[in-house]
């Protein structure tokens, strides 16, 4: 099959793109606006990248992982795993722009000064709108890509075009599930005769992820909300249903019902099983507390998920660049209760929309679904 | 070839072309005034009339459409000057309502319509047999064979015209227009007809109560027409079986009794005085007649008359024709398509003989030329419409970029009209974007069409504030036809030198929004492109970049242009081909022994869009003139 007719009849007509823009910055074939992702023109050939890395193609997701990750312990729940942490950045700065913690811009401002990165691709919006990817080199640009915009905006096209340049050859990636997945992809199972100098990609950071909406809904309802901008959108816990925009520069937070954000949830978000990027070194999202919300929103849980992973969270840790504290006992059940609401989601949606869970389903055999 | 027109040697033999033909016709006529708006196939009669206008003391225009030409000549008719207006089919229906008001108030100077019609439509959107508006609007219309009578007919046109105070129409057909035979010359005046000056009293006006006077005069020419003296009638005195020719269909007839040998059994009856159709005549050959075929382009036309002449005299006769299966219903005629339709007449056909072996010929699609501009256009525009959430609605208009219709333009449009009609079009569709029709708009036209019949159309769609996009593609020519000048050029058909009518301007003027765009700079124009998709109300969009054609006349060196074929992706992922497969200009080609890409240097016109948009940048451009 065409690679553009592949990617138009199975993900992008049964809405499950996610937008990653992993088939994007290849070719002159594919390319995006405001979120959808646009054939130009028919691409005659029944191979290629495009449809190789698309984190929504068919893909074996059991062999890719074992040989992505294979030391690990597989939780059924929330893939390989090797620790948990709760963290955040050590800098007050740097948390200060930050969706939670700051661990995600701690972290890669850590691997870029120490070399172990000379490039990472990171996500920068215009007060939460309009996100694009940038390839950051400079350690002190990283912390004004923080913070979340809650669209998912096709950054790996600048990383598919950054690795086509093979000029940065330590590249780090920051990205949702969905982008953690087509990176493993393009690292794990290259094209066999082209891996793009997929070799280049040296660290993962997954971030967790529930849904992204879509583009112009959102901006509409940023725009009722915080009509001078937003500087910080957040979700609290799911018993508040409500979405919060902070206007820029101060002033109080306006809380929206969830009800008016979900008709915006990206239809393919809802086909996602993963919520906390399985497919990453590390998986960094906002923490939970027992103790109420506000007790742990500015921190970070961290997945430590490969040994690259906990290399860099124990240097962090060594140079004081992250805090950590203890982390209760109850925090990787929780975890595990909410990553199988995302894949119990997914399971109903891939029902309903493509008649059977197919390639995309997470192991029943390990799920204790319905 | 122009020294045929002018040359003073009468009974001097000379080939020419039937367009020349008309000149020639034109000159020994001693015109006055001649206007046109140039469309195939009869482009160039009035490119040869205005190189010839001032040694032989007229005037000639390229004028900006066929009604401003028609109705310029019926102006000059008042003053008793001899005017020739040159149409194509397209042409004259634009002028049907000059050309029936003209009918009633009629003509005092000689006043001849030239029509050109297009059988098989080879460089026309669609066919048309234009001796419809001739019964339409009751006027005298006469058609020439051979090139000796397109010639003669002219005169012959005029001094009818005169006699009769009438337009006469002088149909041709492409072979006619395009063929080439020997023309004996006539005379030359000494001068043109001299002018008479516009009298007080003098009228040409269009009222209800010229109506029978008109018929009256039709009726007239109908007795004129019975001694035509371009009717020929050659076979047996009562003729059993006949065929009724007109144009082509007469030498092709010839042809084939000549062949089956049944020259001297069956009727042969040519008629050039197409309407009002000589009755007299007809009936004298029609009454014996069994068997009738008629070979006629495009329309059974003939046919039809032919058959209620039949019936209103009684006659039982088989007619078999267009309109009877015997010939195609569409499309010219050829000698075989007649050679079939005669031998089924007489029963008889020759040996069947084994066609030579011909090497196929390659199935190949309209294409725009190496370098045109609207080829990047239409990448352009294809991508800013695949920006939108839904589809955008596309109307074409009648120019080179109607080949966008095709692979060539992506596929872009989906409705084309006539000439002119993409504004309005696109303005209808463009007011129910406030009734829910959520998707954008767009039209184009060239720049000729724009002077040609945009203009109204655009004033409608500014005056309503239509939301929809109008691009208009400058590339400074009539490219299409033949490159004849346009208010836009700076240059007439005389060859003078004027001050030229800026696009720009004149829709500022209107109150248009206009922006501006070299469709060459890819990056910059496609966001301008989208840019203005996004904004309500109308936009117009001028994307100049001279046409590549004239370009090439122009330019002394070209660049260079070459593939680096170790950087070349070929068909690999990352490109699949895509200049010569997706952007698809014939300077852009595909070495088969290395499986990469190369440029073809003969069609190449250096202009380097294709290595901008080559994905591994391997596409190189060296030196020259930038095309």
């Amino acid at each position: 099959m065409l690679s553009s007719y592949a990617l138009d009849s199975q993900v992008i007509q049964k809405e499950l793109c996610t937008g990653c823009g992993a088939c994007q910055g290849l070719c002159p074939y594919w390319g995006s606006s405001r979120g959808r992702t646009i054939c130009y023109y028919d691409c005659e050939r029944s191979d290629g990248r495009c449809q190789h890395f698309c984190p929504r193609m068919p893909t074996d997701l059991a062999a890719l992982q074992k040989k992505a990750f294979p030391d690990e312990t597989v939780l059924p729940e929330l893939g390989p795993y090797r620790a948990l942490y709760l963290a955040r950045a050590a800098d007050p700065e740097i948390r200060g722009g930050a969706q939670h913690g700051g661990a995600v811009s701690a972290l890669v401002e850590l691997a870029l000064r120490e070399g172990l990165i000379d490039g990472a691709l990171l996500t920068r919006a215009k007060d939460t709108l309009d996100p694009a990817g940038v390839m950051v080199t400079d350690p002190d640009e990283v912390r004004r890509c923080s913070g979340s915009s809650f669209q998912i905006p096709p950054t790996l096209a600048v990383l598919n075009e950054a690795l086509r340049e093979d000029r940065l050859r330590r590249i780090g990636v920051v990205g949702t599930p969905c982008k953690t997945l087509a990176v493993c992809k393009m690292r794990y199972n290259p094209l066999p005769d082209n891996d793009n100098h997929a070799g280049n990609i040296r660290l993962v950071i997954g971030l967790f992820c529930g849904w992204g909406l879509d583009w112009d809904g959102l901006e509409a309802l940023t725009k009722r909300s915080a009509p001078s901008g937003a500087g910080h959108v957040d979700i609290p816990p799911s018993k508040y249903h409500s979405i919060e925009f902070a206007p820029r520069g101060g002033g109080e937070t306006v809380s929206v019902d969830l009800d008016e954000v979900l008709p915006l949830v990206r239809p393919a978000c809802r086909a996602c099983a993963d919520m906390t990027a399985e497919f990453a070194d590390l998986s960094v999202g906002g923490a939970r507390s027992a103790d109420g919300w506000e007790t742990d929103k500015k921190w970070n849980q961290i997945i430590v998920r490969s040994k690259t992973g906990e290399e860099l969270v124990a240097l962090a840790r060594s140079r004081g660049i992250l805090e950590f504290k203890d982390v209760p006992d109850t925090a990787l059940d929780k975890l595990k209760k909410a990553s199988l609401g995302k894949k119990r989601t997914a399971v109903r949606t891939l029902r309903e929309r493509c008649g059977g869970l197919g390639y995309l389903a997470p192991n029943e055999a390990l799920l204790p679904l319905d | 070839m122009e020294w045929t027109m002018t040359l003073n040697e009468p009974g001097k033999v000379c080939l020419m072309q039937g367009n020349e033909a008309i000149v020639r016709g034109a000159v020994e006529a001693g015109i006055n005034f001649a206007a046109s708006y140039p469309g195939s196939p009869s482009s160039q009669i009035l490119g040869m009339l205005g190189k010839i206008a001032r040694e032989r003391g007229f005037y000639a225009q390229w004028a900006t459409n066929e009604v401003c030409a028609l109705e310029a000549c019926i102006g000059t008719s008042l003053a008793n000057a001899r005017s020739i207006c040159i149409v194509k089919q397209n042409g004259l229906l634009c002028t049907a309502d000059a050309l029936h008001c003209g009918a009633q108030h009629g003509v005092k100077g000689g006043l001849v319509i030239v029509t050109s019609d297009d059988p098989s439509a080879h460089s026309s959107t669609n066919e048309f047999d234009s001796r419809f508006m001739a019964m339409s609007a009751d006027l005298p219309m006469l058609e020439p064979t051979t090139m000796q009578e397109a010639k003669d007919m002219v005169p012959y046109a005029f001094e009818l015209s005169e006699q009769y105070r009438q337009m006469v129409l002088l149909r041709l057909t492409t072979r006619v227009c395009h063929g080439r035979s020997n023309v004996t010359l006539g005379p030359l005046p000494e001068k043109p007809r001299a002018l008479r000056k516009v009298d007080e009293w003098e009228r040409l006006v269009c009222v209800s109560y010229r109506h029978t006077p008109m018929l009256e005069t039709l009726d007239s020419l109908q007795e004129a027409f019975e001694a035509c003296p371009y009717n020929h009638y050659s076979g047996p005195g009562q003729p059993k079986k006949l065929i009724v020719a007109g144009g082509t269909g007469r030498l092709y007839a010839e042809e084939a009794l000549r062949r089956l040998g049944e020259t001297d059994k069956v009727g042969l009856l040519s008629l050039a005085s197409l309407w009002p159709l000589p009755e007299k005549l007809i009936v004298r050959y029609l009454q014996h007649a069994e068997d009738v075929l008629i070979l006629e382009e495009v329309d059974p036309f003939l046919e039809r008359n032919l058959q209620a002449i039949a019936g209103k005299n009684r006659f039982h006769i088989r007619f078999a024709g267009r309109g009877d299966g015997a010939l195609p219903r569409i499309g010219e005629l050829t000698p075989e398509l007649v050679l079939a339709a005669v031998s089924s007449l007489v029963g008889k056909s020759l040996p069947k003989r084994a066609a030579a072996p011909r090497e196929p010929l390659l199935e190949r699609e309209l294409n725009f030329c190496a370098g045109c501009p609207h080829r990047a256009t239409f990448h352009l525009l294809r991508r800013a419409l695949r920006h939108e959430k839904n589809p955008g609605v596309v109307i074409g208009d009648i120019g080179c970029y109607i080949m966008s219709s095709q692979e060539a333009g992506h596929y872009a449009y989906q409705a084309c009209n006539c000439m002119g009609s993409g504004i309005n079009l696109a303005e209808g569709l463009g007011q129910l974007t406030a009734y829910g029709l959520e998707q954008k708009v767009v039209t184009m036209c060239g720049d000729s069409t724009f002077y040609h019949s945009i203009l109204p159309g655009l004033i409608n769609a500014r005056y309503h504030d239509s939301n929809m996009l109008l691009m208009v593609l400058d590339n400074s020519a009539t490219a299409m036809t033949g490159f004849q000048p346009h208010p836009g050029t700076g240059i007439t058909a005389m060859g003078d030198s004027v001050a030229p009518m800026e696009i720009r301007p004149i829709c500022e003027a209107m109150g248009c929004k206009v922006a501006e765009a070299d469709p060459f700079e890819l990056e910059k124009t496609e966001a301008l492109m989208t840019e203005l998709l996004q904004e309500p109300g109308l936009k117009v969009l001028i994307l100049r970049q001279p046409c590549a054609t004239l370009k090439s006349k122009q330019q002394r060196t070209k660049p260079k242009v070459w593939v680096d074929q170790d950087k070349c992706l070929g068909d690999g992922c990352g490109c699949d081909k895509f200049c010569s497969r997706v952007w698809g200009c014939p300077g852009n080609s595909w070495d088969f022994t290395k499986n990469k890409a190369v440029i073809d240097p003969v069609s190449c016109v250096g202009c380097g869009v294709c290595a901008k948009l080559c994905p591994a940048g391997a596409i190189m451009v060296e030196g020259g003139e930038k095309a």
